[in-house]
């Protein structure tokens, strides 16, 4: 073994989030006497400025060159300690994060003595990683100053324009025939009454201004190589001719796809049940005219809520929408004043009955909700147990509905119309996530790093998701979400480069033959063969490996190790962590 | 199972003043109203709306009695004019029911 090593080891109370349950005091204890540990502390909250300053000033005074912090979860800070230990003059990679909070005190709440022997077991473990360390510098990588977006919806449109302003080149590729996503076939929509379609065309005059947005139609994204910051992707047009293009980030704007209700469910399939996209295309449709179905004048319109949303599981529906869709209460209210106006307007009478479990109009959307009362929407609200039945009666429409306002009284509303207020799905993306690799929630939507804190970032370095791809949103969250994925990528791509993980795969090329099996077995193709001397041998791009590690077990040779994670630091972390408890 | 009609809603819609659509069910007024009538006002209002016209009908002892004190209306948070409501559906009723003027 080389020099001995003077490692620190803080244990943290977390307040009482650790020490209510793990002897904290105990642990720092027992740590003191292995061998290469040079000093041991608790600290209430080891994150606190006063207390990092302690441990900076400690490092420094006694010359450390190991760290170890027996805390919360790595997610939460791995990196404000490594941060923490490049400022007392250590380098950042010899710090190793020991998690005793999610897995010790958390996972065994009530088992005090269970827990505290669990942290010294794994805090000795960390100890003897820490013991391996190596002194490590990330890569420092140039960044091209473009960005592709994926999907030209409003979310899409309005984040090109702005990283354009932004002084950054984009490329913006649609898959269907023309851009505007739903809000160019939806017509007029609340809270504030404007023209989707103009709201598009407006959009789409912005862009043809800004020499450096590129838009393609009929284009589709089937390969991407390289890292944040480089990235090579292909985008076939058309089906069939492929263009590659150089880019820096990707926002993934690409949208929801309305539920598509089963057979028979709130009398799908019966003539005169619709979607409300298809009601608002009769209506427009219409004008001032007459609004009629198959040729009738139309005179009472049901409207029934939360369809496709706010699901549970049953026979019927194996894998429910347990979202809530956001946008519907407030287009379907909005919609009640649409056809109050045209009542107006064209004399016509026409009757609706709005059939809701609740009504979600947050925030000022409210005001949509009061203007439909106000116009004389009529609203009964059902229980979800109880759903309505729509059927087929006398050429009619008959809708049985249960009233919980009027005390669970059982109602038939003879309609000409009844209209679904479907709410939001995934869209089905096979090859977009294969290419991406982009995780999906529960939900199926795109799934963020954290809903809170990082709602547009991916665990995709370089890969942003915006708008209703990322789950349900009306049209003005969409475009803040947008924004927001506008400010991250631009934000990284204007630093003009970015520092990537030296956390990477190494090759022993004496030990190497090339047998090619870790080429096979690496998902990021990071692998290259090259000739080096007078045999080949496998070597890493550094830019493209993410350290993930399906390599290291496949060679045969051993002749491949992860920095950060050698063989020989888990080997050392088994034994240690096996090591006998005597105590007191 | 009662069948909804929309004849006396459209018969109550013309009339000027009638506005429970804004009601939003919050139940202030079922739990002010000092004559304790479960129904008064807000489920009479609906039924009114949904043209439950036998409903109607069998409250009619009800509508008659109210004080118009107005306490529900004074405090109603969806502004519904409570008490002017009940006077258009006497009215309607007198001219219906009674065959008055
Ligand atoms: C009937 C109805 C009424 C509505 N009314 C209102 C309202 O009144 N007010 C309101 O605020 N909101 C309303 N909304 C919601 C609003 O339409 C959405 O919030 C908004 O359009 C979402 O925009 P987006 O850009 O996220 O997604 P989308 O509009 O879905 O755009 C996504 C785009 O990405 C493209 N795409 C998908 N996959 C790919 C791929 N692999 N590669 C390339 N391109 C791809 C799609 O073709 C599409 O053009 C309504 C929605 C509906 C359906
Ligand atoms: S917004 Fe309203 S209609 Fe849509 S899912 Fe939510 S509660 Fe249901
Ligand atoms: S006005 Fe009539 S309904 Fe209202 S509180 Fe008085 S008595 Fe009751
Ligand atoms: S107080 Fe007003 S809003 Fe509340 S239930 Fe009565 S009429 Fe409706």
């Amino acid at each position: 073994m080389a020099h001995k090593r003077r490692i620190g080891v803080y244990v943290c109370h977390c307040g009482g989030n650790i020490s209510d349950h793990v002897n904290v005091k105990e642990v720092a204890k027992t740590l003191a006497d292995e061998a290469e540990v040079e000093i041991t502390r608790t600290h209430l909250f080891a994150c606190s400025d006063a207390s990092q300053q302690e441990m900076i000033d400690e490092i420094k005074e006694r010359n450390l060159d190991g760290l170890v912090i027996a805390s919360c979860s790595p997610k939460l800070h791995l990196f404000t300690f490594r941060a923490m230990a490049e400022r007392a003059g250590l380098n950042p990679y010899q710090y190793v994060h020991v998690n005793i909070r999610e897995q010790c005190s958390w996972a065994h709440t009530g088992d005090k003595v269970g827990a505290t022997e669990k942290g010294i077991h794994i805090t000795r473990a960390g100890v003897a990683k820490c013991a391996l360390t190596n002194s490590l510098t990330p890569f420092r990588l140039e960044t091209q100053p473009r960005v592709m977006v994926i999907g030209a919806g409003v979310a899409g449109l309005r984040a090109a324009i702005s990283l354009a302003d932004m002084g950054l080149s984009v490329f913006v590729i649609e898959r269907g025939n023309e851009p505007g996503g739903w809000a160019a076939q939806v017509g007029r929509m609340g809270p504030d009454d404007r023209y989707g379609p103009d709201i598009v065309a407006n959009l789409l005059e912005q862009i043809r201004k800004q020499e450096n947005i590129v838009l393609f139609t009929n284009a589709e994204l089937t390969a991407k190589t390289g890292h944040i910051g480089d990235f090579n992707a292909t985008v076939r047009l058309h089906g069939k001719e492929d263009v590659s293009l150089n880019v820096g980030a990707f926002i993934v704007t690409t949208g929801f796809t309305p539920y598509e209700p089963r057979d028979g469910e709130y009398g799908w399939g019966l003539p005169g049940v619709v979607t409300l996209k298809d009601f608002r295309q009769m209506l427009e449709a219409a004008g001032g005219g007459r609004l009629t179905h198959n040729g009738i004048p139309v005179r009472d319109v049901g409207f029934i809520y939360c369809v496709g949303s706010r699901q549970t599981q049953s026979d019927t529906c194996p894998e429910p929408n347990t979202h809530c869709s956001r946008f519907c209460c407030m287009a379907t209210t909005f919609s009640a004043s649409l056809l109050h106006e045209f009542e107006k307007k064209s004399g016509q009478t026409i009757n609706q009955y709005h059939l809701y479990r609740d009504v979600r109009t947050y925030g000022r959307l409210e005001t949509v909700y009061s203007k439909a009362r106000a116009d004389g929407a009529l609203f009964l609200r059902w229980d979800p147990t109880e759903p309505p039945r729509v059927e087929r009666c006398d050429g009619r429409l008959a809708i049985k509905v249960k009233d919980t306002l009027l005390g669970n009284e059982e109602l038939e509303i003879d309609a000409d119309l009844v209209v679904l207020a479907t709410g939001m799905t995934p869209r089905k993306n096979d090859t977009l996530k294969n290419v991406l690799k982009v995780t999906e929630s529960k939900d199926g939507f795109y799934k963020e790093i954290h809903i809170k804190l990082r709602p547009v970032e991916t665990a995709i370095d370089g890969v942003f998701i915006a708008g209703t791809a990322q789950g349900p949103k009306n049209l003005a969250e969409s475009v803040a979400s947008s924004l927001a994925a506008v400010a991250k990528a631009g934000g990284r791509l204007k630093r003009g480069f970015v520092d990537l993980e030296p956390l990477i795969a190494k090759i022993d090329t004496g030990k190497c033959v090339w047998c090619d099996e870790c080429l096979k077995a690496c998902p990021y193709g990071a692998i290259e063969r090259v000739v080096c001397g007078d045999k080949e041998v496998a070597m890493v791009i550094e830019s493209s490996c993410k350290g993930e590690g399906g390599c290291v077990p496949v060679c045969a040779q051993n002749a491949i190790d992860i920095e950060g994670y050698r063989n020989e630091q888990i080997l050392a972390m088994i034994d240690a962590s096996q090591k006998e408890l005597v105590t007191a | 199972m009662i069948k909804v009609s929309s004849n006396l809603a459209a018969r109550v819609k013309d009339t000027e003043g009638f506005n429970a659509g804004a009601c939003f069910h919050c139940g202030t007024c079922t739990a002010l109203c000092p004559l304790g009538y479960e129904m008064l006002p807000r489920k009479l209002f609906r039924e009114v709306m949904l043209g439950l016209e036998e409903k109607v009908r069998a409250r009619i002892p009800q509508i008659f009695s109210c004080l118009l004190c107005r306490m529900c209306e004074k405090n109603c948070p969806s502004e519904v004019h409570i008490a002017d409501n009940i006077r258009t559906l006497r009215c309607l009723i007198n001219r219906q029911e009674f065959g008055l003027k």
